[in-house]
């Protein structure tokens, strides 16, 4: 909603990392937000299975402040934004 | 009033006498010695002790009833007279003194009827005694209807109707018997649930009460059966005992009374000179006051309230509520108050004389009292500084975690992401390092004002006039800083008289909707009096709401007060006391 505002378009939603993964491929969006915990794989997990299946679609991952343990491999993450910090601004930075 | 009453008193000693020369010369007054010695008996008896009563205590009406009741019992023995106007007054007025009596019986001895009922069946009693009574004597025959043949004829006979004059006198006297049994039920209630005091000095007279109103019961009922005028006038003549007794019965107590309270004070000072131990004082007063139920209480001049011996906060009774309260003073401060029975209020006069004999103990036990009240409030402020103390700690690891440490997660997560792209990607690298520096600076800055909230460094660095212009500037509302201390002062000190304002001009932004403030700091008598007022909305109140009763405790721990001025629509003062240390 907040994105809407400053001129996103959500193109989908998904409600865990499999579901993400589909709706990427068939909505192929210009960018991914994820969080760390994800109900069945990790967003980080997400993220690089996304990079090894088309590096297109760059992910930025939402953070709470527990999220620094058990994080593995970084690639395909564009970035990390706290959640409380998600913005327009904070996104295009990234990008 | 004085002057007033000597008049009167005159009148009821001329009426007498009067009466007495009628009684004498009468040619048709039965058992003449007996009716002359109990009617003078009775009348005077009734004028002077009602005039004794009256003068001692001019706003209790009993004093004033007693006195009319003479008069009135006066009246009715010009029915023994020769002269036909006079025993047609006396006769046609003969029975007002039973009203006055009644009414002076309930009202006792307080002065007042107590209730509805009561003051209906005084208000019937005036009414057949006053009114019934003296219009029916215009159809009353005495040779006929009186069964008197030497009496003087009724000047006022207008008409004969023997039937109208048998038939109102008989619902005349069956309303009177009503009247009578009720009166005689209130009395004996009286004396079943009266307190030990009104026990103590007016039982002799609800005894007579209720004597008198038996007998009235037994004339009543005589007359109404027709049985022998003998036996009537054996009972008439009985009736008068209880009656002649009254005002004597009544004396007798308030004398009692009197006598009974210069040596319960003699014999408190006493008791007070063997150093009694905490408590005892209160049952000294009252056994002094001859009642048990007595409550002492303890004025704490800096709370500006009343607390019991064990430091609790008591609100004095109010009106009605059947307690009385009289204050005790010292140099002209209040130190306690006895708290008693309402039916001793007459008494007032002796309870501040046992007052005053137990001042100076009472200052004693005051401070004692004082200590309590401090400690259960020391007690009670802990607790709450406790929570308040685990309420904080819980807020400060809350905004940690959401703020600072959210912040540092992010950033070290995105320090890893530059680390893994500066070979192949230096400017997205470039880019999340540029970000991650921004992140620190607001991390740092979130930490700063934490650590504000915990301890403002300003404080401790340049002392409460700097810290207090930094609180001001970053207020919303202007701040005119009237006055500042000037000087450092103890660290306990100033950091209370800093959280006061910062406190005080949050509630300002938050709720005043005030267009200015003025924070003022000056010295009394050993305090810093630290004021912030604004020209808001008012209506704070210190009870509702965590921050000012929060302050209130945080000040209590180092004996400072919080006092909040903020009648609605007329702004906001708050003003804390710190003690100097």
């Amino acid at each position: 909603m907040l994105l809407e505002c400053e001129g996103f378009v959500v193109v989908g939603e998904a409600e865990n990392g499999h579901a993400a993964l589909r709706a990427v491929r068939e909505l192929q969006p210009d960018l991914v937000l994820l969080d760390v915990q994800l109900p069945d794989i990790d967003g980080t997990e997400v993220a690089a299975r996304l990079a090894e299946a088309n590096g297109a679609s760059p992910a930025v991952i939402l953070t709470s402040s527990r999220d620094l343990q058990d994080i593995g491999a970084l690639s395909g993450v564009r970035g990390f934004i706290p959640k409380s910090e998600l913005s327009g601004a904070a996104l295009e930075a990234l990008l | 009033m004085r002057r007033a009453l000597w008049c009167l008193a005159a009148a009821g000693f001329v009426f007498g006498v009067i009466d007495l020369a009628l009684i004498l010369t009468s040619e048709f007054a039965p058992d003449r010695e007996l009716s002359t010695a109990l009617g003078l008996l009775i009348g005077w008896g009734f004028v002077g002790a009602g005039l004794f009563a009256w003068a001692r205590r001019p706003d209790n009406r009993v004093g004033m009833l007693m006195t009319a009741t003479g008069f009135a019992w006066f009246l009715a023995g010009l029915s023994l007279s020769d002269i036909p106007l006079l025993f047609v007054i006396g006769a046609a007025f003969g029975s007002l003194y039973f009203a006055t009596a009644i009414h002076m019986l309930l009202a006792a001895p307080q002065g007042r009827l107590q209730s509805r009922s009561e003051k209906r069946i005084v208000g019937l009693g005036y009414v057949l005694t006053a009114l019934v009574v003296p219009v029916l004597f215009v159809f009353v025959d005495p040779e006929r209807d009186m069964e008197c043949v030497d009496c003087p004829e009724n000047v006022l006979y207008i008409a004969s109707s023997e039937t109208l004059v048998r038939v109102v006198s008989v619902a005349v006297n069956f309303v009177g018997l009503l009247l009578v049994v009720f009166v005689l039920v209130s009395l004996v209630l009286r004396l079943l649930r009266a307190s030990a005091p009104e026990r103590r000095l007016y039982a002799p007279v609800y005894a007579a009460g209720v004597a008198l109103m038996i007998t009235l019961i037994a004339i009543l009922v005589l007359q109404s059966t027709s049985v022998s005028n003998e036996a009537d006038g054996v009972v008439s003549t009985v009736a008068l005992v209880p009656l002649a007794l009254m005002p004597y019965l009544f004396l007798a107590s308030f004398v009692r009374a009197r006598m009974f309270q210069t040596g319960a004070v003699g014999e408190l000072i006493a008791r007070l000179g063997e150093a009694p131990h905490p408590g005892d004082l209160r049952d000294a007063l009252a056994q002094a006051l001859g009642d048990p139920s007595l409550e002492l209480v303890y004025w704490l001049p800096d709370d500006k309230r009343f607390v019991d011996a064990v430091g609790a906060p008591f609100d004095l009774p109010s009106d009605g509520s059947g307690r009385a309260v009289t204050k005790v003073e010292q140099e002209g401060e209040c130190v306690a108050a006895i708290v008693y029975d309402a039916m001793l209020r007459d008494a007032r006069d002796h309870v501040r004389a046992v007052g005053a004999a137990a001042a100076l103990a009472l200052k004693n036990e005051r401070l004692d009292a004082e200590l309590r009240a401090k400690v259960g409030e020391l007690r009670s402020s802990r607790q709450r500084m406790l929570s308040i103390g685990l309420e904080e700690r819980r807020r400060l690891e809350r905004d940690l975690h959401d703020g600072a440490q959210q912040r540092l997660v992010s950033m070290a997560l995105n320090l890893r992401v530059a680390r893994d792209k500066l070979r192949d990607e230096p400017d997205a690298a470039e880019g999340l390092l540029e970000g991650a520096s921004h992140e620190l600076d607001a991390a740092l800055a979130e930490l700063r004002e934490l650590a504000r909230g915990i301890h403002p460094a300003v404080l401790s660095d340049r002392g409460l006039d700097t810290a207090l212009e930094t609180l001001a500037s970053r207020a919303p509302v202007p701040v005119e800083l009237a006055a500042l201390p000037g000087e450092r002062l103890p660290e306990a000190v100033e950091l209370a008289a800093y959280y006061v304002v910062s406190e005080a001009l949050t509630n300002v932004a938050k709720y005043a909707d005030a267009s200015h403030a003025v924070v003022d700091i000056g010295r009394d008598n050993g305090r810093l009096v630290v004021a912030v007022s604004d020209d808001g909305v008012g209506g704070a109140d210190p009870e509702q709401g965590t921050g000012l009763r929060g302050l209130a405790d945080r000040l209590a721990v180092i004996e400072g007060r919080l006092e909040v001025d903020s009648e609605r629509g007329r702004g906001t003062k708050i003003t804390a006391r710190i003690p100097c240390g």
